[in-house]
């Protein structure tokens, strides 16, 4: 089966080894056409976001103003914080040239003179990785103003590697780009979207790293060849990163719509000691997990997922056996939520340690029956009400946890709180008036 | 004009409003924290989540912007439910201290929760502890428990002040405000965060802890620090002053006032140093005697120089109507032609945000009313210097301090044979004076002032005098005016026996002619309009609550 993100070709990430096995041609294919001939094909290709979201990136192309004085921007999101997710860092330490490729391509289509790579803080290796292969590409004129005499043609752009400094909300596309800028990354307010104001007001685009990595593949052997492989509405090779329990936890590459069950059960060998899957999360810790007996015949695709009443996400695969405690799973999981909450907007800032209080209350013994429909309700409360995604990224797990897998929960609680409540009121709305008009 | 509906009415909007500046340009508040009209649109509180027909969420209804025919729902079941919820959120981890807060009582949080919450909360954990004392400057006080991270003071140092001062810091519900490292709040206009503060959580150092707002007055008025004229809300408990605060006014000062003339243009009302009675000299000392003899000395004394030995100094901080007559009684009973003004220039202390060089309200009023030289007459330095040389030898003085305005006057005060001053406090001027009028502050009369953007605005008495009478004077009533009584520890106020320079001078000329019979500060100007075609047009009620631009004026935009 072909693989096209993560080649099995020894030394990929080598310049030789990558050239020698066609890289760049591409770029160089892509140069013999019109922009907007690129973004049609990837259009048509039906390449989809791998960093959540599954949306095309062709359409999310071709909302770049065409014309425009300002600068355009690319930026490749390599924040990779979801727990569960580590696959975008493969890319980087195996085929650091082909997202380079993928990243001029996608400039060329969209104008952009800039790329920043942005990498999480912690992957402080792939960072030195990536920083290497880009000055490499520099070295060689692939990169940079030398572009115009390695191709020729008149378009040429730079790529700079940031850093980022160790929050998970820099991976949401408009904190990214604040944080690019220098500011604290509070997610902006949409719209305006990135495309119309994005960095420092310029339209941009952001992808995932290995969206962007599949770029030159769709280029040189065209779109319906892409379009061809795996599940016709989200088309392409998807790297899943298994983890959890399973005996060979790795990244794994394969067609979309590839069977959940195969997938743990033949590429990651299976659970440890045979025992039984408790719960599975298909798609990073956010996505909604699904129940052990609800997994047959679920296709890993982002339709498909749909339709069991998952998501696809950024493909992280997490598996639970029957002995995991579940309420454990989902209080760590809140933990981190509540930890990476920016802070910005209210339900998510005050939903997200509300919910690790009462989960945290529950673990210790001292949860009630009401306290368990109590998680589920703020979940509801914070999900469509916040700024950004976050909110639905920590009110999900909590709400798909808690209602496929209530019978874990209530064996953990007590007919009745044995804590006295205290701060019950907070206004006596329905005796008093307000003393004075509201003021601006 | 295109139009959507809102609950049910239709909206007129501007291209590119948004949902809430158009609900509120029609009077209707769509309940909101983080939104300000002045300031750049955040969109973090989520309290103005509103429903849009045929859009799958909620939307906030200060970042969304009407469209023709969109149909908005604030009350519909699911924007209630998620401004329950919102609300909910924010009353978690809220202190609920609004017994010791100063913001109660003006607070958006309790009002909102009054009106916006379902009185209960689920939340039985423990609350997030924060620092509740922190000086994020010489004049703010922050208290992090209160604070909502609504971002409304960060805004405003970044985009108001222009100078960036405050950030978050931290994340989640640890989030809090800090000054950035080695800076401090100290921006002229820092205690305005105060005012847009939605919460308790910024407060005036100057008058924390000094009332509930419940217990004060507020009078419409108008700073009297520069030449501004930036519009105010005078703030009474007890008949003391305890603040001042910002009155909307988009044409002179929109939301805002700078902190020099918050703190520092009321505290002379309140302070002992006040003269209260007329004070006539007698042997080296000042006696304090009543009205009608002090009218008559100082009328008799006035007529024992002939008019060139005597001037007349006005002052730009006087009202209009303290300076026409002024000026009238000067010309048309002593026949004076020295009459002036001194200015009060801070040179370089002005900016293009609220601040003027010019630090009296009233400059150009004055002059327009009449406070200048007749064409043979002397100006201001001219005057102290035909003191200085004995050629003038009687000084009438109104309302200023001319020994703090240049020390050297002090001995060419001395040089004189008759000084006549006004003035509210005792000052070094008033040492040297042979007899005193109490003059009434800014803060206890009517009248108005005209900035230097030609704009009248009127002043209006807050604290009641001996002979003020508060309700026909429209003065405002506080709580404590309504319901205290005389055991209340308030219903035994001090009340200074000052007048309205405009009164004092009327009284002094009825000694002898009777001509200036006016009964109030509004008579004065009605006859000023009259007199002087400047003012053409104008009365008290055009005048209004938000002043009128003078006529030559009308065109130029100075804000
Ligand atoms: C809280 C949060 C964290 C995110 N983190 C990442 C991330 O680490 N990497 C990523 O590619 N996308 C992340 N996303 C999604 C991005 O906002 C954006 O949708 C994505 O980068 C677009 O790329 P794609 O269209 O190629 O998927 C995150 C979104 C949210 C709300
Ligand atoms: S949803 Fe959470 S992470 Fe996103 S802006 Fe709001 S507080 Fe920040
Ligand atoms: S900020 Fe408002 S709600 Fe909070 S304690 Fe003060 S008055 Fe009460
Ligand atoms: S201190 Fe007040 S104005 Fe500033 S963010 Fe907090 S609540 Fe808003």
């Amino acid at each position: 089966m072909e693989k096209i993100v993560l080649p099995d070709i020894p030394n990929f990430d080598k310049i030789d080894t990558y050239l020698a096995n066609g890289g760049f041609s591409a770029y160089r294919k892509a140069l013999t056409q019109y922009p907007d001939d690129i973004i049609d094909q990837v259009k048509k290709s039906g390449l989809r976001g791998r960093g959540g979201a599954a949306f095309s990136a062709g359409l999310k192309w071709s909302f770049m103003p065409k014309t425009t004085d300002k600068p355009k921007y690319l930026c490749v999101n390599g924040d990779e914080s979801e727990p569960g997710s580590f696959k975008d860092r493969q890319i980087f330490e195996y085929n650091p040239f082909q997202l380079i490729e993928g990243i001029l391509i996608t400039c060329y289509a969209i104008g952009a003179k800039t790329c920043y790579i942005y990498i999480r803080g912690e992957y402080h290796k792939w960072v030195k990785f990536m920083e290497k292969a880009v000055e490499t590409a520099y070295e060689k004129g692939f990169v940079g103003e030398k572009m115009k005499e390695v191709f020729g043609g008149g378009f040429f752009c730079d790529i700079h590697v940031h850093k980022g400094a160790g929050a998970y909300i820099c991976g949401e596309e408009s904190s990214l780009m604040n944080s690019i800028e220098g500011k604290r990354p509070y997610p902006r307010v949409k719209p305006p979207f990135p495309a119309q104001n994005g960095l420092w007001g310029n339209p941009t685009t952001i992808n995932n790293v290995e969206t962007i990595t599949n770029v030159p593949a769709i280029i040189n052997k065209g779109w319906e060849w892409y379009a061809s492989i795996g599940e016709p509405k989200h088309p392409g090779t998807i790297l899943f990163g298994v983890s959890g329990h399973v005996n060979k936890p790795g990244v794994y590459e394969l067609p979309s719509g590839t069977l959940l069950t195969d997938i743990i059960y033949s590429y990651a060998g299976g659970v440890p000691g045979n025992k039984k899957i408790k719960c599975v999360i298909p798609g990073g810790s956010s996505m909604p997990p699904l129940r052990g007996d609800q997994l047959e015949g679920v296709k890993m695709d982002a339709e498909s997922l749909r339709m069991a009443g998952s998501a696809i996400g950024t493909g992280g695969i997490m598996v639970m056996d029957e002995d995991t405690d579940l309420v454990k799973v989902l209080a760590r999981i809140t933990k981190f939520y509540y930890h990476e909450s920016c802070g910005q907007c209210t339900p998510c800032r005050e939903g997200t340690g509300w919910m690790l209080k009462l989960l945290n209350r529950i673990l210790r013994g001292e949860g009630s029956t009401k306290d368990v429909e109590l998680l589920v309700s703020v979940a509801n409360n914070i999900e469509g009400n916040t700024v950004c995604a976050l909110g639905e990224a920590a009110a999900w797990p909590v709400k798909f946890m808690v209602t496929r897998f209530r019978d874990e929960f209530e064996a953990r609680v007590k007919e009745s709180a044995a804590r006295e409540v205290v701060n019950k009121v907070h206004s006596m709305r329905r005796t008093v008036n307000p003393i004075s008009p509201i003021n601006i | 004009m295109s139009s959507f509906i809102l609950d049910g009415k239709q909206i007129e909007f501007k291209q590119g409003q948004t949902i809430i500046q158009a609900a509120a340009d029609h009077g209707i508040d769509i309940p909101h924290f983080c939104w300000h009209p002045s300031l750049s649109i955040s969109g973090n509180c989520r309290v103005c989540l509103v429903e849009v027909e045929r859009m799958p969420k909620l939307v906030i209804a200060c970042s969304t912007l009407a469209a023709e025919g969109m149909v908005v729902h604030t009350n519909s079941e699911k924007t209630l439910a998620a401004r329950n919820a919102v609300m909910e959120f924010i009353l978690i981890n809220h202190p609920l201290d609004c017994p010791i807060c100063d913001e109660a009582g003006e607070c958006k949080l309790q009002d909102y929760a009054y009106q916006h919450s379902v009185g209960e909360s689920r939340f039985t954990e423990e609350k997030m502890h924060k620092d509740k004392r922190v000086e994020l400057g010489p004049h703010v006080m922050f208290d992090g428990e209160r604070c909502i991270s609504c971002s409304r003071c960060i805004r405003f140092c970044d985009e108001i002040a222009g100078e960036p001062q405050l950030t978050f810091v931290q994340r989640g519900d640890r989030v809090t405000i800090v000054t950035y490292p080695g800076k401090e709040l100290d921006n002229p206009y820092s205690l305005n965060v105060t005012d847009i503060c939605p919460v308790g959580a910024l407060t005036n150092r100057d008058f924390r802890f000094k009332a509930r707002v419940w217990d004060m007055s507020s009078t419409k008025s108008v700073c009297s620090g520069c030449a501004r004229g930036c519009n105010t809300d005078i703030w009474v408990r007890s008949n003391e002053i305890l603040r001042l605060t910002p009155r909307h006014n988009e044409e002179v000062n929109s939301y805002w006032m700078c902190d020099e003339g918050r703190l520092n243009t009321f505290k002379h009302v309140n302070s002992e140093s006040r003269v209260s009675g007329p004070q006539i000299k007698r042997d080296g000392k000042l006696n304090k005697s009543n009205w009608d003899e002090a009218y008559a000395a100082a009328f008799g004394e006035l007529k024992s120089y002939t008019k060139d030995e005597i001037a007349f100094i006005g002052s730009a901080a006087s009202t209009c109507e303290d300076n026409y007559i002024l000026a009238k009684f000067a010309k048309t009973v002593i026949g004076a032609k020295h009459i002036d003004f001194p200015r009060h220039i801070k040179a370089g202390d002005q900016d293009n945000i609220l601040i003027r060089e010019d630090k009296t309200p009233n400059a150009l009023g004055a002059e327009l009313a009449g406070i200048r030289p007749a064409a043979d007459g002397l100006t201001f330095h001219a005057i102290m210097k035909a003191v200085d040389e004995g050629r003038i030898k009687a000084l009438y003085v109104v309302e200023e301090d001319l020994v703090g305005l240049n020390p050297a006057y002090k001995e060419t005060l001395r040089k004189l044979e008759l000084l006549i001053v006004h003035a509210s406090n005792y000052n070094e001027t008033t040492e040297l004076a042979n007899i005193i009028f109490p003059a009434a502050t800014y803060a206890e009369k009517n009248g108005t002032w005209v900035n230097f953007q030609g704009r009248i605005q009127r002043i209006r008495p807050a604290v009641t005098t001996i002979e003020g009478d508060r309700s026909l004077d429209n003065l405002a009533m506080s709580r404590l005016d309504k319901f205290g009584t005389e055991f209340d520890r308030w219903g035994n106020v001090k009340k200074m026996d000052a007048r309205p320079v405009w009164k004092i001078i009327s009284g002094l000329a009825n000694t002898q002619s009777g001509k200036f019979r006016y009964s109030t500060s509004e008579d004065v100007f009605n006859e000023l309009v009259k007199s002087v075609p400047d003012f053409s047009g104008l009365d008290y009620d055009v005048i209004g609550e938000k002043g009128a631009a003078l006529k030559k004026f009308v065109n130029t935009k100075t804000v």
